[in-house]
């Protein structure tokens, strides 16, 4: 196990004790059960360590009665006594609206009534006398991940953050909203299979059929990943969100509350007792054929109680062939069969257990990748791909991550019906644009209903935002011409742009699915937060200013050297001088505002260039390949606002699918 | 509007090999996907969004014959769409309509292997009917004129893909 200070390599301590440490980039896995925060050191992930050794968080908060917020283990040995003001798996809960019954089910938990619609979005935990969203309480183990960082690198740069191959957008947004909420860079959410899947280096072999087969605490996930020429592609996505190690740990705890003749009557005490003691017992049996412990009675006396393996695993056999279902299921999903795989990885604390390992070998007929520590390699993965972005690699060259829209987007039409705008597996980013109109005479409205999901009626699936596009001069049915634009970003994340063409006027709405929280809330939270408000925000606002401007100025300054050729004139050449002297001034200033106003200047007089640039890069890419066919593309060079303008969904059919009236 | 070939740099033909196309979105992507720009300053960043956005959908338009038989079509100027296209023949409706009676059945049966044999019967035609429109875009192109001859092709072709979404919709039920 590694461990920092006094043990530290060299190099490592250099790092601690640089007083002008670089910002370093992070990668998290925020799990169900525990998370945990890693990062490159010396070209090779490394999960980073508490001052005891600890690598993993439990993903709990607890809040006491005085206000003050607990993490981690601490707040877990709370949970037994504190069940409602301990929240536990806080996951399960992101993206999740007030009124989603599932939210009932998945724990003890007293929730906040909503007052306003707007509030109705997200559910709110009450605790004590203050009510918390999931990603509040999810940015407080955030916080923690960060300030573990922090200790290790002085300085944490971007983030990467790992989510689940199948959380929609809701919950893609609540998480990301959860890292801006704890100070964090969102560089990029990063699917948690694909993690382990560059965690194992898998990209190297170039082509092939992975499973990735995740056991944690309390969910089940299996993933089938195509890796197709150094580009992974998630398949199939299968689980049981109600499966894992847990029901290991009651299985067991069942039988030995059995051997100690408990009756009926169970004190709390004793069950957690139970359970502690069963989670020794299994891991002992991890690498002993046979465990025996002594369970104190009272009076000093002891009642020795010992299990066999062969008697575990009878025990945990149902258990386990549970997630053969939902394997089963993923391999059909994918079209493909469990031959044709060329490798399985094993993630998650539960697949430690040698009968769960020897399941999945015999399930996929090969014996799984487990070189790495299952319940760090999705970290370890998000450490790498933080790497690759901050762009500090060499790896960014073979290395790229296409993902898939894990779940269609649509909108509703007439009678309820979902239009699929985008059909799930489109590969991300992505955009696409179709055309509505009027169903009734002298509609001056439109309701707008964006669903996300399979089914065929709105109401089957995921409702992600409404929003109502007014102020349509009233003109007979069918005449009016509403365009919808949607956009998905490379995290996954939609927004959603509508106007109505034939009146020339043009009317922008810009939306954001329901679950997320606008900046200004985020900024709002912020400041709650913060001990000294105001003036803690504005120091805040300063570094990060001075810190993207710096950016800025160090990829210009490179670009300059790499692609001076490219710039039109001299002319071209002195604005940009003069915009980087600018910025740099401001830099040593201490005004947010002013940098960021000429970041922004910087941005516009180097624009045309970088799409130049950006067409270099294409060519190159292509190289010798129809080098016409580059050059005709070159030389379109939009600007920016134009490509907004005119992306994608162009060849969406003009259907003449009525947009609900309102 | 955009056009998909330009976008990717291909040739502008129905033909195209699909493994070449792939190729080329991946090397494009590679070039251009926000990935690669997360250092950079905003205006880039965005500039790389909105072109990894249209090179995605110029690859999603040429991987899917239907599209990429519209965006030929479209490039030489024959109006497409269902609705600018010739109505299409009775024989076919009447046909289609027996089979998704028969589809319909198979599922009130949930008669899963029945409904395997239709789609299965339906994806041959359609493999017939690709090869045929390759044929006739080969010898058509670029002619405008002799071009709309493939648009009733291109609408059975639609018939028989709304067949097989409903096919496979249907084989996720029953096999769920």
């Amino acid at each position: 196990m590694e461990t920092m200070g006094a043990t530290g390599t060299p190099m490592a301590l250099l790092e601690i004790f640089d007083p002008k440490a670089a910002p370093r980039p992070i990668g998290i896995d925020l799990g169900t059960t525990n998370s945990l925060v890693a990062r490159v050191r010396d070209g090779k992930p490394v999960v980073i360590t508490d001052c005891n050794a600890e690598k993993l968080v439990p993903s709990v908060v607890h809040y006491d009665p005085r206000g003050r917020v607990i993490v981690g283990a601490d707040a877990q040995r709370l949970a037994v006594d504190f069940p409602r003001e301990t929240i536990v798996s806080v996951k399960r809960f992101m993206g999740r609206g007030a009124d989603d019954p599932e939210t009932r089910r998945l724990g003890p938990y007293e929730f906040a009534e909503p007052k306003t619609p707007e509030e109705a979005k997200s559910v709110r935990f009450k605790v004590r006398d203050r009510s918390v969203t999931p990603v509040e309480v999810s940015a407080e183990v955030l916080k923690v991940l960060r300030s573990l960082a922090e200790d290790e690198l002085r300085s944490v740069g971007g983030a990467v953050i790992t989510v689940p191959a199948y959380f929609d957008d809701a919950q893609r947004q609540a998480t990301k909203d959860a890292g801006k909420l704890a100070g964090l860079d969102v560089l990029r959410l990063l699917n948690e299979p694909t993690a382990a899947a560059l965690a194992y280096g898998l990209e190297k072999q170039k082509n092939g059929l992975f499973a990735v087969y995740d056991l944690g605490g309390g969910t089940f996930d299996v993933t089938i990943l195509l890796l197709d020429d150094g580009v992974f592609q998630v398949r199939s996505t299968g689980g049981d969100s109600a499966l894992g190690g847990d029901d290991m740990d009651r299985a067991l705890a069942e039988k030995i509350l059995e051997k100690l003749e408990v009756g009926e009557q169970r004190p709390r005490e004793l069950v957690r007792f139970a359970l502690d003691t069963a989670r020794k017992i299994k891991h002992g049996l991890t690498n002993a054929e046979r465990v025996e412990v002594d369970i104190p009675v009272g009076d000093g006396k002891q009642i020795p109680i010992a299990f066999t393996r062969d008697e575990f695993e009878a025990m945990i056999k149902p258990i386990v062939e549970r997630t053969g279902v939902a394997c089963r299921r993923a391999i059909r999903d994918a079209g493909i069969t469990a031959e044709e795989l060329d490798g399985v990885i094993l993630v998650g604390g539960s697949t430690r257990v040698p009968y769960v390992r020897q399941y999945v070998e015999k399930l996929f007929g090969k014996l799984p990748l487990c070189d790495l520590d299952p319940e760090e390699v999705v970290a370890l993965g998000a450490a790498i791909q933080a790497d690759i972005l901050a762009g500090s690699k060499e790896r960014a060259d073979e290395v790229l991550l296409l993902d898939v829209l894990p779940l269609s987007l649509g909108l509703e039409t007439m009678g309820g019906v979902v239009e699929k705008i985008l059909p799930r597996n489109t590969t991300i980013p992505a955009g696409a644009r179709q055309t509505f109109t009027t169903y009734a005479d002298n509609q001056t409205g439109f309701d707008l209903h964006i669903v996300q999901g399979e089914r065929e009626l709105a109401v089957d699936g995921r409702s992600l935002a409404r929003f109502v596009l007014k102020g349509i001069p009233p003109m007979p049915a069918g005449l009016a011409r509403l365009e919808v634009t949607f956009r998905v970003d490379a995290d996954g994340l939609l927004s959603v742009t509508a106007k109505e063409l034939t009146t020339g006027v043009e009317q922008k709405v810009e939306v954001k699915p329901s679950y997320g929280l606008t900046d200004e809330e985020v900024e709002a939270m912020l400041m709650a937060a913060l001990d000294h408000g105001e003036e803690d925000l504005e120091k805040r606002q300063l570094i990060e200013a001075r810190v993207e401007a710096e950016r800025v100025v160090l990829a210009t300054r490179k670009a300059l050297v790499a692609d001076a050729d490219l710039l039109e004139g001299d002319e071209e050449r002195a604005r940009i001088d003069e915009a980087l002297a600018g910025l740099e001034e401001a830099i040593r200033g201490t005004r947010a505002a002013i940098i960021r106003g000429r970041t922004e200047v910087l941005d516009e007089v180097t624009h045309g260039w970088a799409g130049r640039r950006m067409d270099r890069a294409i060519a190159r890419a292509i190289a010798g390949k129809d080098v016409a066919a580059i050059e005709s593309t070159v030389a379109q060079a939009r600007g920016v606002e134009a490509h907004l303008a005119e992306h994608a969904g162009h060849n969406a059919p003009e259907g003449d699918a009525s947009g609900t009236g309102s | 509007m955009i056009d998909p070939f330009q976008t990717l740099g291909v040739e502008a033909r129905f033909d195209l090999d699909p493994d070449d196309l792939a190729r080329r979105h991946r090397d494009l992507s590679r070039a251009l996907h926000p990935d690669r720009y997360a250092g950079a300053p905003a205006a880039e960043r965005r500039l790389s969004l909105s072109r990894a956005i249209e090179v995605n959908d110029a690859f999603r338009v040429l991987k899917d014959p239907i599209r990429r038989a519209e965006a030929l079509l479209r490039r030489a100027g024959v109006p497409v769409g269902e609705t600018a296209e010739p109505k299409p023949s009775p024989d076919l409706l009447m046909e289609m309509m027996e089979r998704r009676e028969e589809l319909g059945d198979a599922r009130r049966r949930k008669d899963l292997a029945a409904v395997h044999a239709l789609a299965d019967a339906i994806r041959l035609r359609e493999r017939e009917v690709l090869a045929s429109m390759g044929r006739q875009f080969a010898v058509s192109d670029p002619d405008s004129t002799k071009l709309a001859a493939v648009l009733p092709e291109l609408g059975e072709l639609r018939y028989l893909r709304r067949f097989l979404d409903e096919a496979s919709a249907i084989e996720e039920e029953l096999s769920s």
